[in-house]
């Protein structure tokens, strides 16, 4: 590996396994993954339940800990901080998006995007600021409470608060998972204009084909192990491939 | 469903223990003062058999009404008894209460604890209680003799033949300790100091004139006492009567329970605080357990529970808590005994060490109140899971029931707490029933009033008090804020629990330094003396303790002092009705007493069996200047007064007569009060050390100035403060617990939420700040609710009494400031537990979906 790849790789595991149990009980639901995030670069993880996709999601982004291997944030292992360090290190450097329950219902949805910013207690850049407000569509309901606001438009007041830090790479599981398929399209669109207009790394585990098409990158995962990637997607082939793998 | 009830309570043993918590400390507090009065019952009841144990027969003065204790009647009473057929020996003997020994350094021994008691010495010992310790000197036998008992010898460090100094009638005396007495096996009668002198001595130190205070007489073999009493009251004089030693122990026994019965209704009052606090507690707990429940609940009712069975389960549930609370209370009840002894020793009362006593009746009356208080609390929120809908169990939004508008429960508060008001204006204005249940009712459902009111202040009042939270702590103070008001019945309630206690503590406060500056007001207006002396003995409940005759005498040599004017109290009787009445020297009252006469109504009541009365009582009693009247003495039967004039002030007592005409109707025993005035060219400074020699040798007196007495008045007053405020205390840390509970609920119920704060980079820091600023917020709430509500009570209470000598209404603003600042600190430390229990939560846990 090279200098200018590691530069260009915003996160990534070595040999990661994640087991849950003892001895003979003890069930991998990660088996040796090894897979690197390129910085600017749209991935989704794809793979049936069970496969160890949204363990694999939260090992790289600091939330669980690798039973073995590594699993790296740009060049920090994540094993080598403390809960403090790496909590900092969410803040400041990941973003998140979740399936659902993503805003904290007594703040409203400027808030709820700022709160990153908040919580480290620094100054939010108005000009991205604005211009992600803008992308996102909801300048009109910045002052609404969550529950004043529809499920899409959660998600996207998600996705910004993801975005507003200027994080080096962005994690989202299942976000549109939720949501019926006009806002899942309007969300999924965004996420795409924020890698492709703002250069934004998106690490997204899905296993809808039709979510999965928006990405650059996918990577399949099966009984905790990658079994195939295939770059520039479409609906069908993702489906022909899903199909082929199962079969 | 019994079973699925015992289960969820096991399977939630944080939460079962914080909820026990409350039932365990309200239980433990009834227990605990039916044990401790218990125990004292029976030490008493051990004691009294001791010394009735030889008595068949009690020979003593009728005191009837005027019942201030033993009365002497003559001593040739005694020759007569004797002769009586059946009485096999009859021992006369003096009692006195005022007697006061003093230590080594002259200070007196006992001091505002336990009483000193003195006797004559029985010469027979099966009608003696005491005997002398062996090796331990002899019994008294002659004039300057003494025998004390045990404890006082060996906590004063005396030794048989030392000289010790005791304060008589006829002042400070020195006497030979000549032996050591012990109490049957005892070496201390719960705490009294005991002294002992041989009959003629005692007669002489005690102020008897050839009189006697009781005989007890011992039946010969066969003889039966009730006939033997008969036998002997036939040869008695009128005023002097003959009882069973039996009848005798019996209403000394009454005496005590009545006492103790006060005791136990003033504590029952506080531990009924702490259950009252404890109901709010169980209920608001039990309403979020519910709500957090409302999924398994509606799988319940979609699976085929009904409505009722639900209900039945919650209660089921309840009756679990409710009973392991209520054991494991009346065991901590046993601690809580010890404690409210010690509390009692800590503000002087002296109760003695003992085993403790568990009656059947405490554990029924204990299990009663912990599964009432318990089941009674769950019947609401029962009420409300029975209604949750089985679609619950499918879509969350099912299970919101419609909430009563604002706007009713306001109407419902209002009236309630209107009800409330109403209660305690009757208790404390009209006097209709009895005042203090009235009081106590209107303040508890006032209390409840208020707390339906409180989730409407809520929101506003969180605003205010958590505006800075933002400004100092950032998103976590915010989010503080927010989460106080997110849920306002939840805050209300956790906050109306210690809003009782708070307002309780804060009543008490208000009404003492209002009673403080009343007393400061009084002291100032009443006497113009320089200089008050009384007696530090406190022989009667309501009259002041004689001061030894010789002392007023003493004091008049003193060139430094210009007046010198004695004051004496006794009990009469009016148409049946005790009264007391005061006596003082005509002549120099208006120099050292503000009395306000009207016309010459001092120098007329000079005049033999001639008293003054208050205006106020004059009109109450329907008499008029010029009436006769007759009044009935102890000693002299019914004398015939006139009415010769009246005065204003009604601060002090409402009849007064001359010191002649006091003498002559009752046994003089000294002065109660004796006022003096400094010379001119004197100071009161100099006055008080030019007759500091005397008052040092009598000991038992003190001399004060009116700032003095103010300062002592003052520190009494602090000091009940102070036993009512420890007796809250635990209504306080019940609330506190409670706040407690209530945010480990929230923090159990708002999971994924601080999971996504974690994930999105909250450290676990400002997660602990952000629930500790909650729980503060909540706390002051309460607190400024109690502190409204206590000062609001205070004043109408002070109102209430303004008739009674109360003139002055004072907010103590630094108590009330500290009050609230406490609070505070409770929030912080209520906070601890759910703070820490957010912070270590496993994100992952948090955010999972399903």
């Amino acid at each position: 590996m090279t200098t200018t790849e590691l530069t260009r790789t915003a996160a990534r595991v070595e040999n990661g396994i994640k087991s849950y149990g003892e001895g003979d009980a003890s069930v991998h639901a990660l088996n040796g993954v090894t897979v690197s995030f390129v910085q600017g670069e749209f991935t989704a993880i794809m793979g049936p339940s069970g496969s160890g996709k949204s363990t694999l999601l939260h090992c790289i982004a600091g939330l669980d800990t690798l039973s073995e291997g590594k699993a790296y944030i740009g060049d920090v292992d994540l094993a080598s901080l403390s809960d403090r360090d790496l909590t900092i290190l969410r803040r400041e450097r990941v973003g998140f998006i979740f399936q659902a329950f993503n805003l904290i219902p007594t703040l409203d949805a400027r808030e709820n995007i700022l709160l990153p910013l908040t919580i480290a207690g620094k100054d939010a850049d108005t000009d991205w600021y604005n211009q992600i407000i803008e992308t996102v569509g909801l300048a009109d309901r910045l002052t609404h409470l969550p529950a004043e606001l529809s499920g899409g438009q959660q998600q996207r007041v998600a996705a910004a608060r993801a975005l507003v830090s200027r994080p080096e790479i962005v994690f989202a599981d299942e976000p549109s998972g939720n949501l019926d398929s006009k806002s899942s399209a309007e969300l999924l669109g965004f996420m795409r204009r924020a890698v492709k207009e703002f250069g934004q790394t998106i690490v997204m585990v899905t296993h809808d084909p039709g979510t999965a098409a928006y990405a650059d990158r996918i990577v399949f995962l099966t009984d905790g192990k990658i079994v195939d990637e295939m770059s520039d997607p479409t609906a069908d082939s993702v489906f022909d491939r899903l199909k082929s793998l199962g079969g | 469903m019994i079973k699925t009830a015992f289960k969820s309570v096991l399977a939630h043993k944080v939460r079962l223990v914080l909820t026990a918590v409350a039932i365990i400390l309200g239980v433990s507090l009834v227990t605990g003062t039916f044990i401790f009065t218990d125990t004292i019952t029976k030490q008493f009841d051990t004691l009294l058999d001791e010394i009735y144990s030889g008595t068949d027969v009690s020979v003593r003065a009728e005191t009837g009404d005027f019942s201030a204790g033993t009365e002497p009647f003559p001593a040739n009473v005694l020759a007569d008894v004797e002769q009586v057929d059946g009485v096999a020996v009859a021992d006369g003997g003096v009692a006195s209460l005022t007697a006061q020994v003093l230590d080594r350094d002259g200070m007196p021994i006992g001091g505002q604890g336990p009483p000193t008691l003195g006797f004559s010495w029985g010469e027979t010992p099966s009608l003696n209680p005491m005997k002398i310790k062996d090796d331990q000197g002899r019994a008294p036998e002659g004039p300057g003799e003494v025998v004390l008992d045990a404890n006082t010898v060996s906590s004063a460090g005396f030794a048989v033949g030392d000289t010790v100094t005791i304060v008589g009638f006829e002042g400070p005396d020195e006497f030979e300790l000549v032996g050591v007495a012990s109490f049957g096996d005892q070496d201390s009668l719960l705490g009294a100091t005991i002294v002992l002198f041989e009959l003629e001595e005692a007669m002489r130190v005690f102020g008897f004139d050839d009189e006697l205070a009781g005989i007890s007489v011992q039946a010969e073999p066969g003889v039966d006492s009730e006939q033997l009493a008969m036998d002997i009251a036939a040869v008695l004089p009128t005023g002097v009567e003959a009882v069973t030693g039996e009848t005798e122990q019996n209403e000394q026994a009454a005496d005590i329970n009545e006492g103790l019965g006060f005791l136990s209704i003033g504590l029952l009052a506080f531990a009924g605080v702490s259950i009252f606090v404890g109901a709010f507690i169980i209920q608001n707990t039990f309403r979020i357990i519910i709500a957090q429940r409302t999924r398994e609940l509606a799988l319940l009712r979609a699976i085929g529970a009904t409505g009722r069975q639900v209900r039945w389960m919650v209660l089921v549930e309840a009756f679990f808590v409710g009973l392991f609370g209520s054991i494991v209370g009346i065991v901590v009840g046993f601690a809580m005994a010890l404690g409210i002894r010690g509390l009692m020793n800590l503000v002087g009362l002296g109760i003695p060490s003992g085993s403790l006593v568990l009656l059947p009746r405490t554990v029924i009356v204990g299990m009663a109140v912990g599964l009432i208080l318990t089941m009674a609390s769950a019947l609401l929120p029962a009420r409300k899971a029975s209604k949750i809908p089985p679609v619950a169990a499918l879509r969350e939004d099912a299970a919101r029931t419609p909430r009563r508008s604002l706007h009713t429960r306001a109407l419902a508060g209002s009236a309630v707490l209107g009800l409330g008001v109403v209660f305690l204006f009757l208790g404390l204005f009209t006097g209709i029933g009895r005042a203090i249940v009235l009081v106590g009712l209107g303040a508890a459902v006032s209390f409840i009033g208020v707390s339906v009111l409180a989730p409407l202040a809520a929101k506003p009042l969180a605003n205010i008090i958590g505006w800075p939270l933002p400004r100092l702590f950032g998103v976590a103070g915010q989010l503080a804020r927010e989460n106080t008001k997110r849920k306002p019945r939840r805050t209300a309630s956790t906050a109306s629990a210690l809003m009782v206690g708070v307002a309780l503590v804060a009543f008490f406060t208000v009404f003492a330094s209002s009673t403080k500056a009343s007393v400061s007001e009084t002291v100032f207006e009443l006497f113009p003396a320089d200089l008050a002396l009384s007696s530090t003995i406190q022989s009667d409940p309501e009259l002041l303790s004689p001061m030894s005759p010789s002392l007023v005498e003493e004091l008049k040599t003193y060139d430094e002092l210009s007046v010198v004017s004695g004051m004496q109290f006794g009990r009469i009787l009016i148409d049946g009705d005790t009264h007391l009445l005061d006596a003082f020297d005509p002549e120099t009252i208006g120099q050292v007493f503000f009395l306000d006469p009207n016309d010459d109504a001092l120098s007329l009541v000079a005049e033999v069996n001639s008293m003054i009365v208050a205006t106020s009582f004059l009109e109450s009693q329907g008499w008029v200047i010029g009436d006769t009247i007759t009044i009935e003495y102890l000693t002299t039967g019914e004398v015939a007064t006139v009415i010769v004039g009246s005065f204003e002030s009604d601060d002090f007592s409402n009849m007064y007569v001359s010191t002649e005409t006091y003498i002559e109707n009752f046994r003089y025993q000294g002065d109660g009060f004796i006022f003096a005035n400094a010379a001119d060219g004197v100071t009161v400074d100099e006055a008080q050390s030019a007759i500091a020699p005397t008052i040092d040798r009598y000991g038992n007196v003190k001399a004060q100035s009116k700032s003095e007495i103010v300062t002592d008045a003052e520190m009494q007053i602090d000091q009940a403060l102070a036993l009512f405020t420890g007796l809250l205390f635990f209504a306080v840390i019940i609330a506190v617990l409670g706040i407690t509970n209530t945010l480990t609920l929230s923090v159990y119920e708002r999971t994924r939420e601080i999971g996504l704060l974690r994930a999105v980079g909250m450290v676990r820091r400002q997660v602990r700040r952000m629930i500790r600023w909650e729980a503060v917020i909540v706390a002051t709430f309460g607190a400024i609710l109690g502190v409204l509500i206590g000062i609001i009570l205070g004043w109408s209470v002070v109102r209430a009494l303004a008739d009674e000598g109360f003139g002055a209404f004072a907010i103590p603003y630094g108590q009330v400031l500290l009050a609230l600042v406490l609070a505070a600190v409770a929030g912080v430390l209520a906070a601890i537990w759910p703070a820490r229990k957010a912070s270590r939560m496993n994100v992952l846990d948090a955010i999972r979906t399903e």
